[in-house]
C-alpha cells in the first residue's frame, strides 16, 4: 500500500454550520469555501486518492467558469460532463454555477462489450439538450470523440484539455440567478427517451433546505459516505450537493467499485466514523450476500445514525436481514431511512420519521384489490386475513404536499388507493424542450403527477407501486409484488428471479403473466414448477395465471439491477408472437 | 506457454460455470449473448480478475471486449503496463 501524506478533510468545521440557506448553489458554494471541509475520492481499494476541500472545490470552478467563459457561449448553454466520481466532476459541474451555464451530468459506461450502445446514448443525451460543450474524464474522452454531434460543440475534450484553454485575468463572472437553471438532471423515463428534468435554483436551494434541516435534521458531527453515481438524482443532489451546501465533509466510492467490493462502502462508514448514507435496497442486499465473518469482526457501523433508503420500492425483508447480518458490528435498525422522491423533485418529497427505523402498514389484501381500500389490520390479525404490508415514508417535507386523486383528478381520503400528486417549492420547472411531456405531468395547478400509486395514513405516505405495473382483472387492482411474493415463497425462488406481470394482447386468455428464470433442465422438474406455481396462484388470488421458464439472467433489468417489468412484457410478447407465427394455436404458445 | 494463454486459462476456468446448454465455451464465444452473463456476473468475473492478478481493469477498457480472448489482451495489456 503506497503510504501518502495526505489525509481526508475533517468531520468537524471552522465555521459555524448553514442549512442551505441560500439563494444559489454558487452562493452555497462560496460559504462552504470559507471552512476546512470538503469531499474525498477513494480508489477501488478504499485508498484515499484525492481530499479536495471546499476551498480548492471554489477556487477550480472559478478557473473553470473562466475557461468556459472564453469560448463565447450564450448565457444558460447546456455542458454536458461525463459523471464519474472524480474531482473533475465538481470542477465543471460547479464552474457553470459560477459562469451561469447549465451542467448536464452524463451516465458513465458500466457495461462489458458496451462501446457503440454507450456512444449512442450519449450523443441522444447531447443533441436532447442541445449541449455546446462536452467534457470527459482522460480516460473516457473517446467516448465523446465518437459522437457522431460532436461537431456542433463549442469545446469539446478531456479535462487535461479543458485546463489549457486560456483564464482571463480580471474577468468578471455571473453566477447563476436563483430563477435560472441550475442544471439539467435526465431520467429515462419509462418510453425509453431520455428526459431532461429542469431545475432552477430556487427548486434545488428548498429542496436541499428541506432535507438537510427536516428530512435528516443534519448536525455538525455528521459526515457523509456514498457510492451513488453523480448522474442520479440521489447522488447528485443528495451526496454533492446536500454535503455541499451544509458544509459536510463526504466520502466517496465509484460505483462500479461498490459494486464489485460492497466492504468497502462499510470500510469507509468504519474508518472515518460515517453518519449518513443512502442506498437502494439493492446496494443493502449486496452487502448482506457479500461480506462474511471477518469482514463483520472489523466493521464499527456505531456511528451510522441514517440509513437511508429510496430510488427503487423499498422491500422490508432485504433490510431486515441487512439490520440482522450487521447489528454484530453495531448497527442499529432505528438507523432505517425511507424515503421517498423523484428527480422531478429536486430529489426529495417525503422521509420517515428519523431514528424509528422502518414502519410497515399491515392491510387487508381483499379491500385493496377490489375496493383500492387500505383497511388496516392489527399485528395478530394480519397473520390470519389475507395481508399485505407497505412501508411508511413519512410526511411530505415542509412546504410540500401530497395528494391522492382517483382517475378523475378528484382527492381521496386517507386509507384510499390513488395517484400520487405533489406539490411544492423543489418542483422542476418543467422538462427540457418538451412542452408535451411537462404539460401531461406538470399541470397549470402546480400539481405534478408522479405516475406512482399509493395511500396517506396518519402517518404519512406508503406507495404501492407504479401505476403502469398494475394489474387490473375485472376491476380489481392487483399489485405484481403480492404475486411474485407468493410465486417466490411457493418455488422456493428468489425474489429477483421472477417478475409478474399484466399479459400482453398476444395472450388474452389469461389475467397475469408470471416469467421465471431458472437452471432446471429436466422436463418433469420443469412442469412440475409451472404446474405448482400456476396452481398456487389461481388458488390464492383466484385469477388465470400462466408460468413461462426462463434461462437463467434473461430478464431484462435496468441499469440499477431491478428488473423491468414493461420490457418484460415486451420481450414476452415477441416471443408469443414468434412463437405463434410457428404453432397457430395460442394456448400451446402460452403454454411453457 | 505464453502469458496470454495463460491468463486465457484461467478465464475460462473463472467462466466455467457459464457453459451453457447449446453453447460450448470457447475462447471467442460472446459474454453477453452467448454465456449470458448480465452485469452482476461481469462484476463478479472482473473482481475475481482485479484480485487475481493484481490489477485494477478500467472501465473504458472493458467496453470493448466481447470475448474471453478480447478480455485475455486487455488483461495482457494492463499488466505489461501499455
Amino acid at each position: 500500500m503506497t503510504e501518502l501524506c495526505i489525509t481526508a478533510t475533517p468531520t468537524f468545521n471552522s465555521s459555524p454550520q448553514r442549512l442551505a440557506d441560500f439563494a444559489t448553489l454558487a452562493e452555497a458554494l462560496d460559504y462552504a469555501a470559507e471552512g476546512c471541509t470538503g469531499f474525498n475520492f477513494h480508489d477501488n481499494r478504499g485508498r484515499l486518492l484525492a481530499p479536495l476541500a471546499y476551498v480548492e472545490v471554489r477556487r477550480r470552478a472559478l478557473d473553470a467558469a473562466r475557461r468556459l467563459k472564453s469560448l463565447g457561449l450564450e448565457r444558460g448553454a447546456r455542458v454536458a460532463v461525463i459523471a464519474d466520481t472524480d474531482p473533475a466532476f465538481m470542477e465543471i459541474f460547479f464552474g457553470c454555477q459560477y459562469a451561469g451555464l447549465v451542467p448536464v451530468p452524463m451516465p458513465i459506461p458500466m457495461s462489458i462489450g458496451g462501446h457503440e450502445r454507450y456512444v449512442a446514448r450519449l450523443d441522444r443525451l447531447v443533441e436532447s439538450c442541445e449541449a455546446r460543450v462536452a467534457i470527459a474524464p482522460t480516460h473516457m474522452v473517446r467516448y465523446i470523440e465518437e459522437m457522431p454531434s460532436v461537431d456542433t460543440l463549442a469545446f469539446h475534450g478531456d479535462i487535461e484539455a479543458f485546463r489549457t484553454l486560456p483564464v482571463e485575468e480580471g474577468m468578471t463572472l455571473a453566477p447563476s440567478g436563483p430563477d435560472e437553471i441550475a442544471y439539467l438532471q435526465y431520467t429515462s423515463g419509462s418510453t425509453g427517451f431520455p428526459r431532461g428534468v429542469e431545475i432552477r435554483q430556487h427548486a434545488i436551494m428548498a429542496n436541499l433546505r428541506a432535507i438537510l434541516a427536516s428530512g435528516l435534521a443534519v448536525r455538525p458531527q455528521d459526515r457523509c459516505v456514498s457510492w451513488l453515481p453523480f448522474y442520479h438524482d440521489m447522488g447528485l443532489v443528495g451526496f454533492v450537493l446536500g454535503p455541499m451546501a451544509s458544509q459536510l465533509s463526504v466520502d466517496y466510492l465509484g460505483p462500479r467499485e461498490f459494486a464489485m467490493r460492497p466492504r468497502l462502502w462499510l470500510s469507509l462508514m468504519t474508518r472515518n466514523r460515517g453518519s449518513i448514507a443512502f442506498a437502494p435496497p439493492f446496494g443493502y442486499d449486496l452487502c448482506t450476500r457479500r461480506l462474511h465473518g471477518s469482514d463483520i469482526d472489523r466493521l464499527d457501523l456505531s456511528a451510522w445514525r441514517v440509513a437511508g433508503v429510496g430510488a427503487e420500492p423499498v422491500l422490508p425483508d432485504v433490510l431486515e436481514r441487512f439490520a440482522d447480518h450487521f447489528a454484530a458490528a453495531g448497527f442499529d435498525r432505528r438507523a432505517f431511512l425511507p424515503s421517498y422522491g423523484m428527480a422531478e423533485n429536486s430529489l426529495a418529497v417525503s422521509f420517515a420519521p428519523l431514528g424509528t427505523g422502518m414502519s410497515l402498514d399491515h392491510v387487508n389484501r381483499d379491500a385493496l384489490e377490489q375496493h383500492g381500500e387500505a383497511r388496516a389490520l392489527d399485528d395478530p390479525e394480519a397473520a390470519e386475513v389475507n395481508a399485505t404490508s407497505f412501508v411508511n415514508c413519512g410526511h411530505p417535507l415542509p412546504g410540500h404536499d401530497i395528494i391522492i386523486r382517483d382517475s378523475e383528478g378528484q382527492p381521496l381520503p386517507e386509507r384510499h388507493v390513488g395517484r400520487v400528486t405533489i406539490r411544492g417549492p423543489s418542483l422542476m420547472s418543467g422538462y427540457f424542450r418538451d412542452p408535451e411531456q411537462t404539460r401531461k405531468s406538470l399541470g397549470d395547478d402546480g400539481w405534478f403527477d408522479t405516475g406512482d400509486l399509493g395511500y396517506l395514513t396518519s402517518q404519512g405516505l406508503h406507495v404501492t407501486g407504479r401505476h403502469k405495473d398494475l394489474i387490473i382483472v375485472n376491476g380489481r387492482n392487483i399489485w405484481p409484488q403480492d404475486i411474485e411474493a407468493l410465486a417466490s415463497r411457493l418455488a422456493g425462488i428468489n425474489r429477483g428471479e421472477l417478475t409478474a406481470l399484466a399479459p400482453p394482447e398476444e395472450a388474452p386468455e389469461v389475467d397475469v403473466v408470471v416469467l421465471v428464470q431458472t437452471t432446471l433442465s429436466d422436463e418433469q422438474e420443469r412442469a412440475a414448477l409451472v404446474k405448482e406455481m400456476a396452481a398456487g396462484i389461481r388458488s390464492e388470488f383466484g385469477i388465470r395465471c400462466t408460468v413461462s421458464l426462463l434461462p437463467p439472467r434473461t430478464l431484462p433489468r435496468t441499469s440499477s439491477g431491478k428488473i423491468s417489468r414493461s420490457q418484460a412484457r415486451r420481450q414476452y410478447a415477441a416471443q408469443l408472437r414468434e412463437a405463434m407465427g410457428a404453432a397457430p394455436t395460442p394456448s400451446a404458445a402460452a403454454s411453457s | 506457454m505464453t502469458r496470454h494463454e495463460q491468463i486465457l486459462e484461467r478465464l475460462m476456468q473463472h467462466l466455467e460455470r457459464f457453459k451453457s446448454e447449446s453453447g460450448e465455451l470457447h475462447a471467442d464465444a460472446d459474454l453477453i449473448n452467448e454465456l449470458g452473463l448480465d452485469s452482476v456476473n461481469v462484476m463478479d468475473m472482473l473482481l475475481e480478475i482485479e484480485d487475481e492478478f493484481d490489477i485494477s481493469v478500467p472501465i473504458n477498457m472493458i467496453t470493448d471486449v466481447r470475448t474471453p480472448r478480447q478480455l485475455a489482451d486487455v488483461i495482457v495489456k494492463i499488466e505489461s503496463g501499455e
